[in-house]
């Protein structure tokens, strides 16, 4: 009894407690999934035209969301989309890759054209608070508001703070040169292949 | 408790037995989440929550726990309550939790944490193990946010997110490095100087 009396104290305060956080988790689980699925909203609504309002509520917003914005169909390669008088008005594309420490996820909006970006908002980052996570405030996505994306080459490129800008370029992050080259890449990559998959539908 | 004891507590844990620069314990994450004021906030909360509760509750159960599986008894504890901060955190305030990253649940390895647990709890009632969570807690805090003021207003010329006049104007040329890992280190550095300076020079004074 005395060599066991460890292993049953040990045994009966871990059931307890872990008995304590599933119930809590559990209890919380469907706001956590809430709020996971409402950043990604939030993000398509930013980057097409018309429909983001800071001023609205999270109910409000994802009641716009689920009104006005379509899953993706077959011919838009995977991206959202906006209708107006059945004609697609914009598309909302998703997109992610490796950042500097974890996971980038964002959303770029572009135009029927396919060649305008008309928005790019970030969810989900854990980039250096102050450097690379930058790219996720607005100073930095506004850049891509209307800018016209190169038909031939990389269709965005990033240039260093401060240098003038030509056409299908934006300025990176200061001091976050790994996020900035890893994001150009994830941005590229994803328009590349999204405007060969659309071309072909 | 009497109160007199509380003070005497409460002054060793804020000053000189501080766990920053008296202990030196900890200092991973105070590297780590000290460049924004607010983070740094948020985080501090939920080291007073865990330690204070922690401690009490290894202080309840320390006349029941056998003394060879001890550690593993706080470690348990220590994790249940991290834990649960980081689901409120995840299920109340999303963005926070985002920012934060993995640095919530790294307070379990906090050394401060199982320090107090090992050193005072153990061996002393709940209420008193609480105070001193509470105290210890709150003397990492308030030097840490000393680091985090120095480190956004230098490095982003923002405070708490709002631009400070100056420091956010263009005369300021922004210290990126502090906003870096190694500006917490430099800040730390000149930080526990400072204090460690100022504590020998008023010991010397009451000789």
């Amino acid at each position: 009894m005395k060599r066991l009396f460890p292993v049953i104290y040990m045994f009966v305060i871990t059931a307890a407690l872990s008995a304590v956080v599933i119930g809590f988790a559990r209890f919380t689980e469907k706001r956590v999934q809430a709020n996971e699925s409402l950043a990604f909203e939030i993000a398509v609504l930013k980057v097409v035209p018309d429909l983001y309002d800071e001023k609205l509520s999270s109910m409000e917003l994802h009641k716009i969301f689920t009104g006005e914005v379509k899953e993706p169909a077959e011919t838009t390669a995977g991206a959202y989309f906006v209708e107006e008088d059945g004609q697609i008005a914009g598309y909302a594309l998703p997109i992610a890759g490796q950042g500097f420490w974890a996971s980038i996820r964002a959303v770029v909006g572009i135009k029927p054209d396919k060649r305008t970006v008309t928005g790019f908002a970030v969810y989900e980052q854990r980039e250096t608070p102050g450097l690379g996570a930058e790219v996720a405030q607005i100073a930095f996505t506004e850049q891509f508001k209307n800018l016209k994306l190169s038909a031939d080459g990389k269709p965005v490129v990033f240039r260093r703070p401060g240098e003038t800008l030509q056409k299908s370029q934006v300025h990176a992050v200061t001091g976050a040169t790994q996020t900035s080259t890893r994001l150009e890449k994830i941005i590229n990559d994803a328009l590349a292949e999204w405007r060969k998959k659309v071309k072909n539908n | 408790m009497a109160k007199s004891q509380t003070k005497e507590l409460a002054l060793e844990d804020l000053w000189s037995n501080n766990p920053v620069f008296g202990q030196v314990l900890g200092i991973c994450s105070t590297l780590a989440v000290t460049n924004l004021v607010l983070n740094t906030t948020v985080m501090c909360a939920a080291l007073i929550f865990t330690l204070s509760f922690s401690s009490m509750s290894v202080s309840v159960l320390r006349k029941f726990t056998p003394r060879n599986i001890r550690m593993m008894v706080e470690t348990l504890i220590i994790a249940f309550y991290v834990i649960i901060v980081d689901v409120i955190l995840k299920a109340y305030w999303p963005q926070m939790s985002e920012s934060l990253g993995p640095y919530v649940g790294l307070i379990i390895t906090n050394c401060i944490v199982m320090g107090r647990c090992e050193a005072c709890a153990n061996s002393n009632p709940p209420a008193r193990a609480m105070l001193d969570g509470f105290f210890n807690a709150l003397g990492y805090s308030f030097v840490l946010l000393i680091i985090a003021t120095f480190r956004e207003v230098l490095g982003m010329g923002t405070f708490l997110g709002f631009a400070v006049p100056y420091f956010s104007s263009s005369y300021w040329d922004k210290w990126i490095i502090m906003v870096m890992p190694p500006g917490a280190f430099f800040m730390l550095a000149i930080v526990v100087w400072i204090f460690r300076s100022i504590q020998i020079a008023s010991q010397e004074k009451t000789k």
